[in-house]
């Protein structure tokens, strides 16, 4: 049994599964299920003045039979007083004293709004605290949120203000809706942060109903633009996640969040940097129970790959994420399709005809159709094992070039030597 | 046309193998929209290639690696 625990800038949990700061982590009651059903950690709906919700709130994107592929959501933070959520807090807190449980916050960019609220959370007893620069909609209307985070000045300017009365670790929560995250995690590092986590939400709006030409959703005949989340969004948050942990600046834990469903997403955030990972959409489309799958599956993995404790996978990976001028562009894979498995869809072939190149023949042999690749031609781009439906019958293999490596920025530095 | 190069770009990398074998060496290089210009000298003989194939033109990098090293 591999050591599933994780300290994450001093916030030590049993796992490193946290629920994330939304609608799992409303109230006491659902925190501490979450606790029972072995969550290591919660991230507290964010406190701040309570607001008023409007209904309805949630849409979600199905594909191609997939429900929940993406979530969208116009929902703002706590619409509950401060003092209720404290007490919750304190009882949650004195039932699970070995679980994480961190404040996530959000007020006006006032410096004495800060130290009022962080000094209020801190004293029922929070493990942490988590600064909401990321919330797209409605909050970042009044300066907050996003509207926030979108300013490096701004992010580094709160977490400073945070830093100056807080006694546990701070998390600068970091919004996607920006060119380069890493401009504002450097932002939150200088202003003290004791960790970074990502991502918020995507500004998105679900869609349209062809019927009433409504958005989706609509309020009263009238939509806003809300917030994207879900499995879509993984790739994003993933690539967010370890441009930080690759940023020589961003020198603090990282925890992170998007569209993480199973332990194999957790483990890929773990190794491109993440100390640990929080959890929303697939929560609240499966409930508190998948964290028992999660926990057993990255407890296996460990196991079967003789690690024994989960920490030594944070950060695995980074240094193979590189920019693309330190690529080898002389490193050849090819397409190998096995005839024997093929169904004869001709999905490889048309994908490669009409949208690749044109490297894939077809033909027969005694009287079998029968497809090829033709090396020669084949660029490696993997399209055709992408649309193949069989596993196994296109394999992309690797061929020795009769060319030594060279690198994009490698070639153009020997070439400007023979620019006349 | 199709995207198939494979045989301009082995005739593109025989020129440039030609030329080398020759006693040629790299004098210039330089790129543009319309690919890769290459001039080869030999004494005062000077010539020029054009490279348009993206396989010949990461050939020939290989190869004015290996003229650089020698
Ligand atoms: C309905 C809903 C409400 C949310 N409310 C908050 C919030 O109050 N504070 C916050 O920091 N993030 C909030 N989030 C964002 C999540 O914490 C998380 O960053 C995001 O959903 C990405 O994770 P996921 O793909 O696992 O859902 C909310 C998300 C959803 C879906």
């Amino acid at each position: 049994m591999a050591d599933l625990r994780i300290d994450l800038a001093g916030i030590k949990s049993p796992n490193p599964f946290w629920l994330a700061s939304a609608p799992p982590t409303n109230s006491g009651y659902q925190v501490q299920r979450a606790f029972e059903a072995g969550w290591g950690g919660a991230v507290w709906k964010t406190l701040g003045e309570p607001i008023l919700n409007v209904s309805s709130r949630f849409a979600a994107v199905s594909f191609n039979g997939q429900r929940v592929a993406g979530f969208n959501n116009i929902e703002l933070i706590t619409d509950r007083p401060l003092e209720v959520n404290l007490q919750e807090i304190l009882e949650t807190k004195k039932r699970f004293p070995n679980h994480a449980i961190i404040a996530s916050l959000m007020v006006e960019p006032k410096q004495e709004k800060w130290h009022e609220i962080v000094k209020k959370v801190e004293a029922v007893g929070v493990d942490g605290l988590e600064l909401n620069f990321g919330c797209p909609h409605g909050m970042a209307e009044r300066g907050m949120g996003s509207a926030s985070g979108q300013v490096p000045e701004l992010v580094e300017r709160q977490t400073h203000w945070v830093k100056e009365v807080a006694r546990t670790p701070v998390i600068v929560k970091l919004t996607p809706n920006i060119t380069d995250i890493t401009m504002t995690a450097e932002a939150a590092v200088r202003g003290g942060a004791d960790a970074i986590s990502m991502i918020n939400t995507i500004n998105s709006l679900a869609g349209v109903d062809l019927d009433s030409w409504n958005t989706v959703p609509h309020v009263g005949g009238k939509g806003a633009h809300g917030g994207y989340c879900g499995p879509a969004v993984k790739p994003i948050a993933l690539n967010m996640v370890a441009e930080c942990a690759r940023n020589r600046f961003v020198n603090v834990p990282i925890s992170g969040i998007g569209g993480i469903s199973n332990w194999q997403d957790a483990a890929e955030f773990m190794l491109m940097g993440a100390t640990g990972v929080q959890v929303c959409t697939a929560a609240m489309h499966h409930g508190f129970s998948i964290v028992e799958d999660m926990i057993d599956g990255l407890n296996n993995y460990l196991d079967d790959k003789g690690i024994a404790s989960v920490m030594d996978l944070v950060g695995q990976s980074v240094q193979r994420y590189s920019n693309w001028g330190d690529l080898d562009l002389n490193y050849n894979i090819v397409a190998e399709i096995n005839n024997d498995v093929c169904i004869n869809c001709n999905k490889c072939h048309i994908a490669c005809e009409d949208t690749s190149h044109q490297c894939i023949d077809m033909y027969t042999e005694s009287g079998r159709p029968m497809l090829k690749v033709r090396e020669v031609d084949c660029v490696g781009c993997n399209l055709c094992a992408i649309v193949c439906p069989v596993d196994g019958a296109i394999s992309m293999v690797e061929r020795r070039s009769t060319i030594p490596p060279m690198t994009w920025n490698e070639r153009q530095s020997l070439i400007s030597n023979f620019s006349r | 046309m199709t995207m198939s190069e494979y045989l301009l770009s082995l005739d593109e990398m025989k020129q440039v193998d030609a030329y080398l074998d020759k006693g040629f060496q790299v004098h210039s290089v330089n790129e543009n929209l319309s690919g890769m210009f290459v001039e080869f000298k030999r004494l005062e003989e000077v010539v020029s290639l054009q490279i348009l194939t993206a396989e010949a033109r990461k050939y020939f990098a290989a190869k004015l690696l290996e003229q650089s090293m020698f």
